[in-house]
């Protein structure tokens, strides 16, 4: 199977399943299994498409294709290999999840089968944002994730999941219509100096000539990509919709929106970062990824230690997390751009972890305060502990991964040799860590409520979260060097744009060593295209 | 000068319209408002097209005079004519305020746009600097107005702006886009429109002020 191909299958797999289980509405009550099933054989099926695109990726570099309109590089393919999971782990999950909201009378068939209809387009749009390469569909793509997520936001139909839901689809459009205006003026600006206009549209052309590109314009739109972009991402002052959306969404739906919708929009600001840090340099975005990412963790660290609502604790976690993988890229080099990729991966893993166990929480005691909710460990003892784990590797423990990335980042920090940054930051993170434990001790620990029956939830309630934490403790003591390899090239291309500072900086003897990386990255860009 | 004349008084056209759009009461003076508004903008592009050889906006006008002269004032008309609440005017900014932001957002706009280059003409200037100011006038009806219909016409005041800038700026990108950019418009004012309603059905009001149940 060839480049273009996978991606067409990649792409059609979801909005194949999205049809099929909002066919099976039709079906009325006898629906229930089957549109399970459709959900399941359609992650199943992603994962493996996933899995093999992001081989592809490994072997060949980059897959250019479908006259230019298709393009995913080592980049990419790190986010599409968490949708691939992501979405596969909550879709596991929804099977116990949704079943037993079903059971409860809080959803009707109909809303389970519009839940996995959603579920499925929403994991299209996604994807369709990460593997074009024409800039003006990314923006659509990040668009239509907000329209086909909003569903998922409101399917409970109460006056809460309401107004998040209304909260969530004004601020992200309004958001991603700024994003729009950024995207125009670098489509603009290219199309009207590159010798084939056409050719303006898609990034990979886009980010070979940097020099045609007016600075003056180029810092006006970066302030556009980052506002926009950046409200989907949930940057702080930005992120007013994130803690309403993600804590009334049903937990499997908020673990995506946390763990991999956040990340589409971080990978659009990557894209956008690549080529304007070539044309300006890169001090500029980065000062602005400085302060949006501070602010972001410096605001979400405060509201994690006074939150009472676990999952709103859990939004605001991913406030901070953006932060600090925004603080990361914009402290930069080799091991800092390291770290944030390293934590994009870490952030997704342990978020959904916590998510579900938050549903498991949710669905045991019927309520997400922390004054209510009490003797986890009593009532169900296994979701308890690994509830407990998540929480402290999500703060920063060893031996889990998150403290890997976060450890990387403070290094890269005292290494660019802003103390007080460092200083700032740790203390920060030390907060948070304090928030996280509190909760985890909160849940865990105390007298149970009498109304509280005894037991897990399930064999399908329990293992999505094993098999995560699994994978945070391998990511944290042994980072498979297939995965180090796929971050390290990664991390290459984001700093392509910086590399070409350094070599205006000091022209030779740099020049021919980073231009031969350039090269390579043009030849091997033309030799997949098709 | 008689093509700039003409689409500068266009331009100014659309501003006016934004502001009325903002100021008028009635849900179906809004809709009619914001037609009148969607046609402005359409014959700025035949205009435009016509008098710069630019073939590409044809296309742009037709898709417009589809979805925002037809499609989307019938949609808002569709689904909150019955809804009597769509017609109020809750705790909003008083007349004055409104209109003094939308001339200081206009000021802005036109210095903003100074060092943008045009791919068409630069005597089109003040159309750009008006598409950006419609943009803004648009987030100002958001944030200004506490009635949730009148927050959907703030949308479309603000897609009006930006699509105006795509057009300007973009006109030679691929249908395809072009398909995809008006069909994301056409989905944001339906799914809003869906909310809205269940909004009212469910808490019987529109008044954005009400919906504080989340907080912190």
């Amino acid at each position: 199977m060839n480049g273009t191909e996978i991606i067409y299958l990649l792409l059609a797999t979801p909005l194949l399943f999205a049809t099929l289980a909002f066919l099976a509405c039709l079906l009325g009550k006898l629906a229930t299994s089957l549109v399970t099933l459709i959900n399941f054989i359609g992650v199943l099926v992603l994962l493996i498409l996933s899995g093999l695109t992001v081989y592809i990726i490994f072997c060949e570099g980059q897959i250019l294709s479908a006259n230019l309109w298709w393009h995913v590089d080592a980049l990419s393919g790190i986010f599409i290999a968490l949708l691939g999971i992501i979405g596969f782990i909550t879709a596991m999950y929804s099977i116990g999840y949704m079943n037993h909201e079903l059971r409860h009378g809080e959803i009707s068939v109909r809303g389970l089968c519009c839940y996995y209809g959603f579920f499925q387009l929403f994991l299209f749009t996604m994807l369709l944002a990460i593997t074009t390469n024409n800039l003006i569909v990314m923006w659509v793509a990040i668009e239509a994730t907000t329209l086909s997520s909003t569903f998922l936001v409101g399917l409970y139909g109460q006056k809460s999941s309401l107004e998040a839901a209304w909260k969530y689809i004004i601020i992200c459009t309004i958001g991603v219509a700024f994003g729009l205006y950024g995207t125009v003026l670098v489509y603009a600006d290219a199309a009207s100096l590159m010798t084939d206009p056409s050719l303006a549209v898609f990034w990979t052309e886009v980010v070979k000539y940097p020099e045609i590109f007016d600075p003056t314009l180029m810092h006006i739109a970066f302030v556009f990509i980052l506002l926009g972009f950046g409200t989907k991402m949930g940057l702080f002052p930005m992120h007013a919709w994130l803690p309403d959306a993600h804590s009334e969404a049903p937990s499997p739906a908020s673990a995506l929106l946390s763990a991999v919708l956040l990340n589409c929009a971080l990978l659009v600001v990557l894209r956008y970062f690549i080529i304007i840090a070539g044309v300006i340099g890169d001090s500029f975005p980065k000062m602005l990824l400085l302060i949006l990412g501070f602010l972001s963790v410096g605001f979400a660290a405060f509201f994690i230690i006074v939150q009472r609502d676990i999952k709103r604790l859990l939004a605001y976690s991913s406030v901070e997390n953006m932060g600090l993988i925004a603080i990361a890229i914009a402290i930069g080099g080799p091991l800092g751009t390291f770290a944030a990729l390293l934590h994009t991966i870490n952030h997704s893993l342990a978020k959904t972890l916590l998510f579900c166990g938050s549903g498991n929480i949710l669905l045991k005691y019927g309520t997400r305060d922390m004054s209510v909710v009490k003797g986890l460990l009593k009532i169900a003892p296994i979701t308890s502990v690994l509830f407990i784990a998540g929480a402290l590797a999500l703060g920063g423990m060893p031996p889990f991964n998150v403290f890997v990335s976060e450890f990387m980042l403070v290094i890269a920090s005292i290494q660019s040799g802003s103390i007080w940054l460092t200083v700032l930051l740790l203390l920060l993170l030390t907060v948070v860590l304090g928030g996280l434990v509190k909760m985890a001790a909160k849940v865990s620990f105390g007298v149970p409520p009498e109304a509280v029956s005894k037991g897990e939830l399930g064999f399908m309630a329990v293992a999505p979260m094993a098999i995560l934490l699994a994978l945070m403790l391998l990511m944290g003591t042994y980072i498979p060097p297939s995965v180090k390899d796929y971050i390290h090239r990664a991390t290459e291309i984001i700093m392509i744009s910086s590399q070409f500072e350094l070599v205006k900086a000091s022209e030779q003897p740099l020049h021919n060593q980073i231009n031969l990386s350039k090269l390579e990255l043009v030849s091997l860009g033309q030799g997949s295209a098709q | 000068m008689t093509e700039s004349f003409i689409i500068n008084n266009l331009a100014g056209m659309l501003v006016v319209t934004s502001i009325l759009l903002i100021l008028v009461k009635r849900l179906i003076t809004s809709i009619i408002v914001f037609s009148l508004q969607s046609a402005i903008l359409v014959t700025i592009f035949f205009v435009i097209a016509y008098f710069m050889d630019a073939h590409e906006l044809y296309s742009w006008a037709i898709t417009s005079i589809v979805t925002k002269v037809i499609l989307v004032p019938s949609i808002l008309y569709l689904a909150f004519h019955k809804i009597k609440e769509s017609n109020a005017s809750y705790k909003a900014i008083p007349i004055p305020i409104i209109i003094l932001l939308a001339a200081i957002i206009l000021l802005v706009c036109y210095f903003v746009v100074a060092p943008v280059k045009l791919p068409l003409t630069q005597t089109l200037k003040p159309v750009l600097a008006v598409s950006l100011a419609l943009f803004f006038i648009g987030l100002m009806c958001i944030i200004s107005q506490r009635n949730i219909v009148k927050q959907i016409f703030g949308y479309c005041l603000m897609e009006n702006g930006s699509h105006l800038t795509l057009s300007l700026l973009a006109f030679r990108v691929p249908e395809l886009v072009e398909i995809g950019v008006t069909t994301d418009a056409i989905f944001a004012v339906i799914i809003m429109s869906y909310f809205a309603k269940r909004i009212y059905r469910d808490l019987r009001t529109l008044d954005a002020n009400k919906l504080n149940v989340l907080k912190g």
